[in-house]
């Protein structure tokens, strides 16, 4: 089995945004309070999303040859990348809000020193 | 009332659960279903339909008749939702709140006050509960509300050839309508959208349905057989039928969108579609 430079690029790209959703999972459990977690949960998003998603698009239009079709699908899994960015930032910003304007306090150690 | 509804629901679920026992076990490879008409089916979806999605195939046109039902059970989910909730806007609410657009202020205004004009652009009428203004939210809801009408147009006319049809387009766009009654306010929905489109939409997306069954009928064919369009359509017997497949999914998209959008305005305002989320 061969290992050209595009197979490394890809799994090297996944990689790396695997490891940024695993960090994302581990964070929305182990985060003490509402709003850091979506500190993790908004990782997920941006990082490991650009990341694995650039990675499959670039494998698909390596793959497939440089022909429209391929060229057509990784556009796609650009765009999704695209409406990824524009949405999930407004959603955490409406999440946050709401929870501001429902008078959840932030965590602090002072307030909370008996939490790990 | 409740005893004589808990005893049908209690006799409905035992003689469903009773004859449910007559049914061949999950995956039985010996029952009806996988000895002749799932094979057939798969056999003859393309030259029957000329539809290369067999699931679609299934949904709208060999088994057209359990999708119409379906089709009516959404809707008269709606209706069941409209009667049970909607009440008359109380004419004088406790108290209203307006935002004096250009400055921020909240104005909270109490009942026999002096209201500002009903179209004015200085003072918006705000929710009592919940009233943030936020530029974000709505820019963003605004930039993706026509995406998501586009996606769901494709997907509603794309489900011959991928996952898709009339179910899945009709909530993608009633949820479009729904996230602008979010990102504004119910009340703007409802001027863009109101309660009489939707029932109308509704009951037009079962009748498109319906009629184009009943046009089958009118043609002398079986009811729901699309073959019958052929001569409509101007096509071969096949095509008819792939084309009379788009005809009951857009009439399936049209009563989910509808019903969703006037399930989601009873509901999130108690039935009094003045305010809400």
């Amino acid at each position: 089995m061969e290992i050209d430079i595009m197979t490394i690029i890809v799994g090297g790209l996944l990689a790396i945004g695997l490891f940024f959703f695993l960090a994302g999972a581990i964070g929305i459990i182990r985060f003490p309070d509402f709003y850091s977690r979506l500190h993790p949960a908004g990782m997920i998003d941006s990082m490991g999303l650009l990341l694995s998603m650039s990675g499959l698009a670039l494998f698909t239009l390596f793959d497939g040859g440089l022909c429209l079709a391929s060229v057509l699908n990784s556009l796609k899994i650009a765009l999704i990348v695209v409406f990824v960015y524009i949405t999930s930032p407004t959603a955490t910003h409406a999440i946050i809000d709401a929870g501001m304007r429902a008078g959840l306090k932030p965590w602090t150690k002072k307030r909370n020193p008996q939490s790990k | 009332m409740k005893i004589t509804g808990l005893v049908t629901v209690i006799i409905c679920g035992a003689l469903l659960i009773f004859y449910a026992m007559d049914f061949p076990d999950f995956g039985d490879g010996t029952s009806p279903a996988s000895t002749y008409l799932s094979p057939y089916f798969i056999e003859h979806t393309i030259e029957d339909a000329n539809v290369p999605n067999i699931v679609t195939t299934v949904l709208a046109d060999y088994r057209g008749y359990d999708t119409m039902y379906e089709t009516t059970v959404v809707f008269t989910a709606g209706l069941a939702c409209f009667f049970l909730l909607r009440r008359k806007e109380s004419q004088n609410p406790p108290a209203r709140f307006y935002r004096h657009t250009p400055t921020g202020i909240t104005l909270r205004i109490e009942e026999g006050g002096k209201l500002p004009a009903e179209g004015s652009k200085v003072f918006m009428r705000i929710d009592s509960l919940w009233a943030p203004d936020s530029l974000i939210i709505k820019n963003t809801c605004r930039l993706v509300i026509a995406f998501i009408q586009l996606f769901a147009l494709y997907v509603v006319a794309h489900g011959h050839h991928s996952p898709g049809g009339g179910f899945q387009g009709g909530v993608l766009l009633g949820s479009s309508i729904i996230l602008f009654a979010i990102s504004n306010d119910l009340r703007r929905s409802i001027k863009r959208f109101n309660e009489k489109t939707s029932a109308i939409l509704g009951a037009l997306g079962v009748l498109l349905y319906a009629g184009t069954g009943f046009l089958c009928l009118l043609l002398g064919a079986h009811f729901l057989n699309y073959k019958a369009l052929a001569p409509i359509f101007r096509s071969t017997a096949a095509m008819a039928r792939s084309h009379g497949i788009l005809c009951v999914e857009i009439g399936v998209a049209f009563a989910v969108m509808a019903v969703m959008i006037w399930i989601y305005y009873n509901l999130s305002s108690a039935g009094k579609h003045d305010e809400g989320l």
